[in-house]
């Protein structure tokens, strides 16, 4: 690291002009500024870069950029791709959707309550995915599901139940964090005014909870399309999402088709994402009670 | 609860009934039909919570136990034997070694250049900060694989990055000939973790009170002191729990070093999936995986209880 935020230099130069101390000030603080920036570009942005251009490249080693241009990578792209891209998907959203009703249920139950007893069991049951690698639990349920009496080595259902697990977690927080005090008012007051509780779910709760809902499904939909490890462990002969195909083409150096295929997911999980989470117009105005 | 209901109630009754011998049995019929439903209430809340354990149990609990049982159980009972067989292995003798060490360079690094990037994002803006800020938020659902994948096209043998250097220093050869191996895992797990130690720290500075930077300021503590003596101990929470998460999500990594690393460099999740679908030996994949589960868990612990005491002083 050659960033400064103190050059020694500077802070012991204490006589001399004020507004000459001033200006060298500013300038160490716009070089700060500046190094930041290039840092943070050339490490985070640069990735991102990288794979939009080598899709497009005609051919790229050995050089700074890629010589030439064309889209023949995509054009390549055969009928296992997009079988890939269909399969990323329905399991995606799948999972996303599963997980969100999953995560929804847990913190509707352990809404108010302190964490202690069968409470504190379930949430940290719910929370620890988060902890565990993703290997390892693709091995554990590969380990519980792979012969009598369930057998699940053979379909889809298992890379489901593999990645529901590993979602679960960051659907579950969405939703928790949405069960603000201020809602608890809410269903109070409409419980009080005679409201069944299903009515109170249904009219007060989740369309209050509509932005979590979508957060929790973009989410877990995201982390869905992207997960490898546990999918590499389960899946089944004849499955592949895209990380699958993805990292089975870098391991034999096919680099160019890979990022086309990559940017195909990039792409297909950005447009879901802005689908899912953009903001419905008009919806600014909440529910009140009626006094 | 209770008695906001009860009061609603109450003066809901009011208003209808001004006889007072009918609003005290409206009063009495509220508070046993209250009972009662709080009793039923309970009952559902206990049916509910059993629901989700029952859930929950195939999902985590169930696998998480035949794990356990596969790695411990030998031909003639309880054994140890898998642990043997696991690390008994010449190519995988090392691999604790190694994870821990690539673990603590990279999350080591990543921690303190993600609290460096947080404190000058936020202390020291620059024009576009905001947007970089945005930026290194969805950068975290890029998948880890990719971002490996894409240091091949820039600091690979052959990469732009090297090549440039080579052009600027008039060299024979590209210089950069280190991704396939630690070096390029340690290089990637930076990339990708950091900005998972820039968001939580930059929310635990946005919790500062200014004022009392400005304070310390005024009465003459210099830049160093500010940061040393009052920032990092108020922000020391969110900074705690996102150099345990980093550290954490550095361990349970995978994807990196499928893409960089397993060629010259053995790791614990790389072990276990080699054992698992290269050899079909399940039984030592087990005994491995347990070994990760117990470093992973402990890992975890540690950050729900700090993550728990940080919020808990942050509100």
């Amino acid at each position: 690291m050659d960033i400064k935020l103190t050059p020694p230099a500077l802070v012991g130069q204490r006589v001399g002009p004020l507004a000459a101390k001033r200006r060298v000030w500013r300038l160490a603080g716009w070089g700060v500024g500046a190094a930041t920036a290039l840092l943070c570009i050339v490490l985070f942005v640069l990735p991102v870069i990288v794979v939009a251009l080598s899709s497009v490249a005609e051919h790229w080693s050995g050089t700074i950029l890629p010589t030439g241009y064309s889209l023949r990578w995509f054009e390549r792209l055969g009928s296992d791709d997009w079988d890939a891209v269909a399969t990323s998907l329905e399991v995606g959203f799948s999972v996303a959707l599963l997980g969100t009703a999953l995560g929804l249920w847990i913190a509707l139950s352990l809404e108010g309550r302190d964490r202690r007893g069968v409470g504190a069991v379930v949430d940290a049951l719910a929370m620890m995915p988060n902890g565990l690698p993703s290997v390892v639990l693709g091995l554990a349920v590969l380990i519980a599901y792979h012969k009598r009496p369930l057998d699940l080595s053979g379909s889809a259902a298992i890379v489901m139940l593999v990645q529901l697990a590993l979602v679960l977690p960051f659907c579950y927080r969405c939703c928790a964090a949405a069960l603000r005090p201020e809602l608890q008012v809410l269903r109070e007051a409409a419980a009080s005014l005679g409201a069944p509780p299903a009515r109170v779910l249904l009219r007060v709760v989740l369309p209050q909870m509509v932005p979590a809902l979508r957060a929790s499904v973009a989410l877990g939909f995201a982390l869905s399309l992207g997960e490898l490890g546990a999918t590499l462990t389960v899946y089944p002969p004849g499955f592949a999402t895209v990380p699958i195909v993805v990292v089975g083409e870098v391991e034999r150096g096919y680099y160019l088709p890979a990022s086309a295929l990559s940017l195909v997911l990039l792409a297909v999980s950005l447009l879901a994402l802005c689908l899912i989470a953009a903001r419905l117009p008009g919806r600014g105005s909440e529910p009140k009670p009626k006094p | 609860m209770k008695q906001a209901m009860s009061s609603l109630l109450g003066r809901r009754a009011v208003g209808r009934h001004t006889n007072p011998a009918s609003r005290a049995r409206t009063a009495e019929h509220a508070v046993s039909t209250g009972r009662q439903a709080r009793r039923r209430h309970a009952l559902l809340v206990k049916v509910n919570l059993a629901a989700i354990v029952v859930v929950l149990g195939p999902l985590i609990i169930y696998p998480l136990l035949r794990l356990i049982w596969l790695s411990l159980s030998g031909t003639h009972g309880l054994s140890l034997q898998a642990y043997r067989a696991f690390f008994s292995n010449p190519e995988t003798r090392g691999v604790i070694g190694s994870t821990l060490a690539i673990m603590f360079a990279s999350a080591g690094l990543a921690s303190l250049l993600g609290v460096l990037i947080a404190a000058l994002l936020f202390f020291k803006p620059f024009p576009g900060a905001r947007i970089l800020t945005r930026f290194l938020e969805l950068f975290v659902a890029f998948p880890s694989f990719l971002v490996a994948f894409t240091l091949i096209f820039l600091y690979g043998s052959q990469g732009s990055i090297g090549i440039l250097l080579q052009h600027i220093f008039h060299l024979d050869q590209p210089p950069l000939n280190f991704l396939f191996g630690s070096g390029g895992v340690i290089l990637a797990e930076v990339i990708f973790f950091t900005p998972f130690v820039v968001r939580p720290t930059l929310a635990s500075f946005a919790t500062l009170d200014m004022r009392l930077l400005e304070a310390a300021r005024s009465l003459g503590a210099g830049l160093a002191m500010v940061a040393w003596r009052v920032v990092l101990p108020l922000a020391w929470p969110g900074i705690a729990a996102g150099t345990i998460l980093c550290f954490l999500l550095t361990l349970n990594e995978f994807g990196i070093f499928l893409v960089l690393g397993s060629a010259h460099l053995l790791t614990l999740p790389v072990a276990i999936y080699a054992a698992a679908t290269v050899d079909l030996d399940l039984p030592t994949a087990a005994a491995g995986a347990v070994v990760m589960l117990m470093m992973s868990l402990t890992l975890y612990t540690m950050y729900r209880r700090v993550s728990r005491r940080g919020s808990r002083y942050g509100h």
